[in-house]
């Protein structure tokens, strides 16, 4: 019978491959939700008096995220709101608002749903069936883009002064590999624990999750019994960021140390990296929403041109 | 022996060799053992832990290839 490396209790619910430690569940829930504390504090992620917008999908790991900030809203540091956005994926994304309400409700966090059909007149599936021919894009590009949009102006209209998303350590070893792959600098820049921009408009993004597994994140919520959504979006299979997620997987599989230093080995080079490709472009105001855009119109502006 | 194996809302008796581990179960099923999290008789179990008969093991898929 294997027991707890901490506690010597017995069951044990995992092995961490790239420490050997064997941890029961609630050793387990306990040293996570610790180490995201931990992370939250190390980078500084929050301030006493923040209103906090979670990105809540009702997947595990923004239902994980809003559970542990939860232990800091109920200790009065800081303050929640929750909002989903509802992109319009039919089949998928119905399932994910019912759980998403229904953890907001149970811990008492005001939670609103918010349409992409409301701010840019399409849901994402007729964008993808109206795409003009010749426009290649994946549906997770304008989704993206979209999104980062509505959750900027959402945040503002809330008075939020932080947005959480649930980016695991997975999600950003993927970020990192895919924008180093195909020579984007000027994103590989941007990834970090929080958004370092000063314009204004700019509501600062942080992740609390950077440096959990997309697989420990899944055994949180089941241990911890959070109810979350489990489905795969049906636009995410077949796109580039997917594909080096399972081409790192496979490399974890016997390398289970890779991700953490692969992010490690990116937050030491980062600052080299600003210092030398900072091209000081400064930020406007798009002409047509009067959200930060780098040039007369903001990336969302431009794509939502082309349904008008 | 034979064992309850579930996946989603699917049951399915399934037939297998003496004293295999959770991890030879998932490659017998051919389900890559780091996207799920597995339950023997309600519990989470590791990779190693051993499948006995008349176990109900159930298998619940956490990562999706997105
Ligand atoms: S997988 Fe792509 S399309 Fe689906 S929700 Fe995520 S970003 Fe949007
Ligand atoms: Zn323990
Ligand atoms: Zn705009």
């Amino acid at each position: 019978m294997y027991k707890c490396t901490k506690c010597g209790e017995s069951p044990v619910i995992i092995q961490r491959k790239a420490s050997g430690q064997l941890l029961c569940k609630e050793c387990f829930i306990d040293s996570t939700k610790e180490k995201v504390l931990r992370d939250i504090r190390k980078y500084g992620l929050i301030e006493k008096g923040d209103k906090v917008l979670i990105a809540l999908s009702g997947g595990k790991d923004s239902v994980m995220m809003m559970s542990i900030f939860d232990i800091l809203r109920r200790r009065n540091i800081i303050d929640l709101i929750a909002v989903t956005i509802d992109e319009g994926i039919k089949g998928y994304r119905e399932d994910g608002i019912k759980i998403a309400r229904k953890n907001a409700d149970k811990l008492g966090i005001k939670h609103k749903v918010v349409l992409f059909k409301h701010y840019f007149n399409k849901n994402l599936d007729d964008m993808m069936k109206d795409q003009i021919q010749g426009d290649s894009r994946h549906a997770c590009t304008y989704c993206g883009v979209l999104r980062r949009w509505i959750l900027n102006r959402v945040a503002q209209e809330e008075g939020a002064t932080k947005i959480a998303t649930g980016h695991n350590l997975d999600d950003e070893t993927q970020s990192i590999i895919m924008n180093y792959l195909e020579g984007n600098l000027d994103n590989l820049t941007r990834i970090g624990p929080k958004s370092e921009s000063n314009y204004h408009k700019f509501v600062p993004k942080i992740k609390p999750l950077r440096e959990i597994t997309e697989k420990e994140a899944g055994l949180y919520v089941i241990a911890s019994n959070l109810e979350v959504h489990l489905a795969s979006c049906p636009y995410a299979g077949d796109s580039f960021r997917g594909e080096v997620g399972r081409f790192i997987k496979k490399l974890s599989e016997n390398h289970p140390t890779i991700m953490y230093s692969t992010l490690r080995g990116f937050d030491k080079i980062k600052p080299i990296l600003k210092r030398e490709l900072t091209t000081n472009g400064a930020m406007n105001t798009c002409k047509q929403c009067g959200e930060p855009a780098s040039g007369d119109l903001c990336k969302a502006c431009t794509f939502s041109d082309k349904w008008k | 022996m034979k064992i309850t194996v579930t996946i989603g809302d699917q049951n399915e008796v399934k037939e297998i060799s003496n004293s295999i581990t959770i991890k030879d179960l998932l490659k017998i099923l051919e389900i890559p053992s780091e996207t799920v999290v597995v339950k023997k008789n309600e519990y989470i179990v590791i990779n190693e832990e051993i499948v006995e008969e008349g176990d109900n093991i159930e298998i619940i898929k956490v990562i999706f290839g997105g």
